[in-house]
């Protein structure tokens, strides 16, 4: 997967930039707060249509001053080209796939794939579970992307049904039918989560130990406290309805839902300990960095394709050893394109099929 | 939202701009093209315009057997006798119905909503047009005459869950409900979808 070009305009501080990134890697250097971020939050939007960041409203993306922002891409896979539009006014956002508007985004979803490694990542393991969530849920949404919609799907059951639990007197008639959804659905995202982390588990271990070699052992495993059974793709209704069932006086009584995937956690383990309790902060650091490198692995492997990278700054975050090991890795990888942004030229360890620029006041220059 | 014109009174012509705004679909650009074509054009145009709405307004009421949109006791489907007494459909909205007519190639009647379940939006079934139907089907002749109940609500969890209410409400008459088939995308909205995509949803109906 390539993208061939790029152009924006009004996209935050990025007032009018046009690139013809390298097909291996493009190094994007510059002082604190001169837009590198941002750049690689619009390619991030149109591979996702949505942002990484929080509070990226419609009105935030767009230039201040201006009433629109215009993102372009060229996107080669696997000799396809196909062009990718998104235009961001205030009131939303319109979508085009050469040149055609598309109505429904689950159509384009899947057109750009990306995998982004950045500052918010590496708290994910010691951060709340959702964030966790988020990782997995990123990770097969990439590869699937008919997930996204079913992922909407449950949330909406849930936010209704959460509204009916905090309802004065509960129709029980109604509760029942989203009981039958809350596990139709939940029992999907499940089935979902399990594969993927049966998949991943492998190539976690296995890129763990190359990187790290053999002293120490990452394991990995999802939890849900809810279930008091071992959750497998067979039994998650069941599990399901039967947490619900146990659950019943306790959800009418706080007015929300107590079981299915929204309470849901990764359990990632050290030699046996749990991480987000004992994990210093090196070893959180490794583990992520294996968990990253090890979803663009698992893309490749299972799905056969690699995902374009985006390498926002992780170097400052990261110490010399794991910093020389995700350069080695990327060398060493010997396809895939990839964005990196970085304040020093210095930590970043490549000197070979790169392109460099200068982002300076929202401008991209060749450097 | 409030306008700043609210505040420091209206003028007539972002009165105007203002009112049509308010209608779906219509932003402030399209107002206010709206506005100076109205008030460029002969008086006819804002004369026959606000005695058409008064009028539609007046005269239009929900038909007293489906709930669609009429002008008489009666709609315009409910009275025509050679419409297939042995189906109703059961749609959240009149756009819905009118996407259903157009296809042509459905010959039974309607019920229409006016809504879908949703806590969330503070909709319960009490707030839809339910009961019509009920009292619709206790109607001897009505009944006997009816074999099927097709619930042609959008795939979203509203359409999904006022669909899953309908075949338990409706159990007790022994009547077969069945679902429109979602060759609609799941997600998708009724209205926006391609007449050929919603005949075969049509046909292709499952039972409940
Ligand atoms: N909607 C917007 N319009 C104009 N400028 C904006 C908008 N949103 C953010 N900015 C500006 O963009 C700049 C931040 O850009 P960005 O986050 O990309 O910085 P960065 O180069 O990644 O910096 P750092 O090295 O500190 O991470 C800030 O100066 C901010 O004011
Ligand atoms: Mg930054
Ligand atoms: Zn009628």
């Amino acid at each position: 997967m390539l993208l061939e070009a790029l152009r924006l305009k009004d996209f935050r501080n990025l007032r009018d930039v046009e690139l013809s990134p390298h097909q291996r890697f493009n190094l994007f250097t510059g002082q604190n707060g001169q837009g590198k971020t941002n750049l690689l939050e619009a390619i991030y939007l149109l591979s996702a249509v949505k942002s990484f960041r929080s509070q990226a409203t419609n009105r935030n993306l767009i230039g201040h001053g201006r009433d629109q922002a215009e993102l372009f891409a060229r996107v080669d896979r696997g000799g396809h080209v196909r062009d990718v539009g998104i235009e961001i006014g205030e009131r939303g956002k319109r979508i085009t796939l050469n040149g055609q508007t598309v109505r429904n985004v689950a159509d384009f979803f899947g057109t750009l794939n990306v995998v982004i490694f950045g500052p918010d990542d590496i708290g994910v393991l010691k951060g709340s579970p959702s964030e966790r969530r988020r990782f997995i849920d990123r990770a097969i949404f990439n590869a699937r992307p008919a997930y996204g919609t079913e992922a909407t799907h449950f949330e909406e059951v849930l936010k209704n049904r959460n509204a009916l639990l905090k309802e004065e007197r509960v129709d029980g008639g109604l509760l029942s039918i989203y009981d039958d959804q809350l596990v139709e659905w939940g029992a999907q995202i499940l089935r979902r989560r399990l594969d993927f982390i049966d998949h991943f588990r492998p190539v976690l271990k296995r890129t763990f130990r190359s990187i790290f070699g053999d002293g120490f052992e990452a394991e990995i495993g999802y939890q849900a406290e809810w279930a008091d059974q071992d959750l497998s793709t067979e039994n998650v209704e069941e599990a399901l309805r039967d947490a619900l069932s146990r659950t019943r006086q306790e959800e009418r009584h706080r007015g929300y839902t107590l079981v299915g995937p929204h309470r849901d956690d990764l359990r990632t383990e050290l030699d046996g300990h749990d991480l987000r309790a004992f994990g210093s902060q090196g070893q959180t650091r490794a583990f992520i960095l294996a968990m990253k490198i090890a979803e663009i692995t698992y893309l490749e492997e299972r799905y056969r394709f690699a995902p374009i990278l985006l390498l926002d700054d992780v170097s400052s975050e990261l110490d010399r050893e794991r910093n020389r090991q995700l350069f080695a890795f990327l060398r060493d990888r010997a396809i895939g394109q990839v964005f990196i942004t970085t304040t020093h030229r210095d930590h970043i360890l490549l000197e070979e099929d790169l392109r460099h620029y200068q982002v300076v006041d929202g401008e991209v220059r060749d450097g | 939202m409030t306008h700043r014109s609210d505040r420091l009174g209206e003028d007539p012509i972002s009165g105007l701009v203002n009112a049509l705004r308010r209608l779906p679909g219509i932003g402030e650009r399209t107002a206010t093209r709206l506005t100076f074509f109205i008030l460029h054009e002969e008086e006819g145009i804002a004369q026959d315009l606000a005695e058409a709405l008064l009028e539609a307004r007046e005269k239009i009421r929900l038909c007293q057997t489906c709930c669609n949109l009429t002008d008489q006791e009666e709609c315009v489907v409910c009275r025509d006798g050679r419409r297939d007494p042995s189906l109703i459909c059961v749609v959240e909205r009149i756009q819905d119905l009118r996407a259903i007519e157009a296809t042509g190639d459905f010959r039974g009647t309607y019920h229409v909503l006016h809504g879908l379940i949703s806590p969330l939006d503070g909709v319960g079934p009490d707030d839809l047009h339910l009961r019509e139907l009920i009292t619709r089907l206790q109607d001897s002749e009505t009944r006997e005459a009816l074999d099927e109940v097709i619930v042609a609500t959008s795939p979203t969890v509203d359409g999904e869950t006022t669909a899953l209410y309908l075949q338990k409400l409706l159990s007790p008459f022994g009547i077969q409900v069945s679902r429109i088939a979602s060759g609609v995308p799941i997600g998708g909205d009724l209205e926006y979808t391609d007449r050929v995509t919603l005949a075969r949803a049509i046909a292709q109906r499952r039972a409940m």
